[in-house]
């Protein structure tokens, strides 16, 4: 049954993303995990859609696409617009909120 | 030939007019004059949230639980109160967002985003009068989404709703015009952890997918049913939870909550606080319920936990605060553990009491706690609201009808009885009970004990301390709040009441909208 | 069955010819004259420069313009399936495609008139 190596492939790659977001520092960094582990959703929804031979996979791998777009972009303008005040895109200078 | 799906239009028409509404603002935003936008865009969002309510509720009339848009929408009870919830909480945000008279320079949103916090061309915008006008649109397709969220009979749909509820709230929730850099913070902050859990979640359709090869909410039921229940499924399960959770900020996936709660602008804090928990809770008690209530007891030993945890934290660690903002955003952790207490009593078969109750908790909570941060926006200094507890001692004797329409709606949080709170506390407990989770609801009653304390000890201070910086003559100054903050106060401060006293007609409503389709 | 293929054989061999024959040929065609962009390392795009004073950065329209770019190019995905799939989905899959593609041109309007196409 090779579609298990994919699976086991996207499982690894939303670990990396899911590791990557708990110990980066740099938000965009941060950011780019998350992707990573969107990314290897689809991965998984591609393979499922063969596997289990039903087209649904990868038309959900389309919306995924698209969410992640906007989801890039939103968080972009987010993390520019703190940039700009503070030159600085680490998570660990924001650190004004806390008790 | 592919056959188009059946599509009933006037069971999608709350959502089509909310949408309508957050596109039309968009358009005004594009080509209506700078000066006279501000009025167009309210009204523009208030038709749209208002339209929506009536649509709802003319809905309920004669109404037959149906599934619509090619399976990919449910349209029953729970759907449609929880719907009318959003809509009227969220109309009510909007008219906090609309509030002119507070803010010297006529509004609580920053006027250009682009602009770095801090900046020469900064501190020059700070004092001008030119308003925001961007945050109804996207508060409008905030609630939209929501709206779009409770209703989602199908993994993917919950899944965009998910993303549309959430986008719009990370962006406004960086729009103060004040404290700017905190605003910022919160919405980095927000956004990433968001953006995280989301991926959880998606994770967990993906392998619900590949489990039951649909994510049609009643095929998945179905799936489970026949085929028992492997690994794949209950791991999805437990990632599609941890993302919903989040979102209902239940510990301990409740990080970014206080931090949030402070540095968004309060209106923004009020509109997340009601709605979004609603919407929440609402996809949670519609994936438990229709897609695993036959798989229940892979969830239920999960919920019963984080129900604790959340209750503790949220109790424990409200205790600690000095910020009336994050102290209720702990409340509002501590809540959600009692909401899940209502999650526990949906029970084995689905006939237990638990959905009606929870539903009407969210309700009582959703009002209540927007009432409370609208009480936030009044009592100000000269850098905003003025939010430390110390900033409100003694307030009783400067402002009397504040200091008791917060009395009211912190009375109400603490579930004192005559409060809506308590009845919403009392019946999510009894359906717990009535489960035989008679430990979870005792946990429950211990941390209303522990989290009353806090509530009572900002009334304590607000009555019978010396009222703050007095001898030097620079207090915090209590805002005459204009009608749009006006008319909140007033309707959930009655309904807070109404509902603590006479709730049976509305608990009724509850009881008989408590029933799922699929 | 691989004589299916000889058309696209023969469009190699056509679009290979096309491609020696304008090269070869536009030396000897078309007129010279050079100037300093002919020299430049790209015909277009951003001039290779070395740090500048802002910090060795993009400037912050470029950012902006490649978040547009991505927002809206990846709605094609919707359209693709569509537009294979045409005359199955009949009628109502050309209304829906008309509605969604007027929602993105909502936004669209939007970025237009708020100056988000504007370089300057």
């Amino acid at each position: 049954m090779t579609l298990t190596y994919y699976l086991v492939l996207a499982a690894i790659l939303f670990t990396i993303g899911a590791v990557g977001v708990l110990v980066r520092r740099n938000a965009i960094v941060v950011f780019m995990c998350v992707e990573l582990m969107l990314n290897s959703v689809n991965l998984t929804l591609v393979t499922f859609a063969r596997a289990t031979g039903t087209i649904d996979g990868q038309i959900m791998a389309f919306f995924v696409m698209v969410v992640a777009a906007a989801e890039v972009v939103v968080g972009l303008a987010i993390i520019m617009s703190i940039y700009r005040t503070r030159r600085s895109a680490s998570v660990d200078d924001a650190n004004l909120l806390k008790y | 030939m592919i056959e188009a799906p059946d599509l009933s239009l006037a069971a999608l028409a709350p959502l089509l007019f909310v949408f309508g509404a957050a596109c039309i603002g968009v358009l005004v935003e594009a080509f209506w004059p700078r000066e006279s936008r501000h009025p167009v865009q309210v009204t523009v969002a208030l038709v749209g949230t208002l339209g929506a309510l009536v649509t709802t509720l003319l809905l309920t009339v004669d109404f037959e639980r149906e599934i619509t848009a090619a399976g990919a929408l449910a349209v029953d009870g729970p759907a449609l109160f929880l719907q009318a919830t959003i809509a009227g909480l969220g109309a009510l945000s909007l008219l906090l967002f609309a509030e002119r008279a507070l803010d010297p320079a006529r509004s609580a949103f920053v006027v250009s985003a682009a602009v770095p916090a801090g900046s020469p061309r900064d501190r020059e915008l700070l004092t001008v009068q030119r308003v925001q006008t961007e945050v109804y649109p996207l508060a409008t397709f905030a609630i939209g989404g929501m709206m779009l969220f409770v209703a989602a009979n199908d993994l993917l749909i919950m899944f965009v709703a998910l993303e549309v509820l959430s986008l719009p709230l990370y962006l406004i929730s960086g729009l103060a015009r004040r404290r700017r850099l905190l605003s910022q913070e919160a919405a980095v902050k927000y956004f990433l952890l968001g953006a995280f859990a989301s991926a959880f979640f998606l994770y967990g359709l993906a392998l619900v997918y590949g489990a039951t090869g649909s994510v049609r909410l009643g095929d998945i039921r179905s799936a489970s049913l026949a085929g028992g229940t492997d690994v794949l499924l209950v791991l999805g399960l437990a990632l599609l939870v941890v993302g919903l959770l989040f979102k209902a900020s239940v510990a301990p996936f409740h990080t970014w909550t206080p931090d949030v709660y402070q540095g968004a602008p309060t209106p923004v804090t009020a509109f997340m606080a009601a709605c979004t928990k609603v919407a929440a809770f609402g996809a949670i008690l519609r994936l438990l319920y229709v897609a695993f209530g036959t798989a229940e007891w892979t969830w239920r030993p999960l919920v019963y936990a984080v129900a604790i945890v959340s209750m503790v934290v949220g109790a424990v660690l409200g205790l600690t605060q000095t910020d009336l903002k994050r102290m209720l955003a702990y409340s509002s952790i501590a809540h959600a553990g009692f909401l899940l207490t209502g999650v526990i009593g949906l029970g084995a078969a689905g006939d237990g009491s638990g959905l009606a109750a929870t539903m009407f908790y969210l309700l009582t909570y959703g009002l209540t706690t927007l009432g409370a941060f609208a009480v936030l926006t009044l009592v100000r200094d000269g850098d905003g609201e003025a939010t430390h507890l110390s900033q409100w001692a003694g307030l009783a004797s400067r402002s009397p009808l504040v200091a008791a329409v917060m009395t009211l709606f912190l009375l109400a949080l603490a579930g004192i009885p005559l409060t809506a709170g308590f009845t919403g506390k009392f019946a999510v407990f009894r359906a717990a009970i009535e489960e035989g989770a008679w430990p979870l609801a005792l946990v429950a009653l211990l941390a209303s004990a522990v989290a009353a304390f806090f509530y009572l000890r900002v009334i304590v201070l607000m009555y019978f301390s010396p009222p703050a910086g007095a001898e030097r003559g620079q207090g915090p100054t209590v805002g005459v709040p204009g009608m749009p903050t006006t008319i909140v106060l007033a309707i959930t401060a009655t309904a807070t009441l109404a509902l603590g006293i006479v709730p049976g007609s509305v608990l009724d409503l509850a009881e008989r909208a408590a029933i799922f389709v699929g | 069955m691989l004589s299916n293929y000889v058309p696209i054989v023969g469009l190699f061999a056509l679009a290979a010819a096309f491609a020696i024959f304008s090269v070869t040929a536009a030396p000897y065609v078309g007129p010279r004259r050079y100037n300093r962009a002919k020299l430049a390392a790209y015909e277009c795009g951003i001039e290779p420069v070395d740090q500048p004073l802002t910090g060795g950065r993009f400037p912050i329209k470029y950012y902006l313009t490649a978040m547009l770019f991505i927002v809206f190019d990846i709605e094609i995905v919707f359209l693709y399936p569509w537009a294979v799939h045409n005359e199955a989905l009949g009628v109502f899959g050309l209304v829906e495609m008309v509605v969604f593609i007027v929602t993105v041109f909502i936004a669209y309007a939007y970025v237009w008139r708020r100056g988000g196409l504007e370089w300057d």
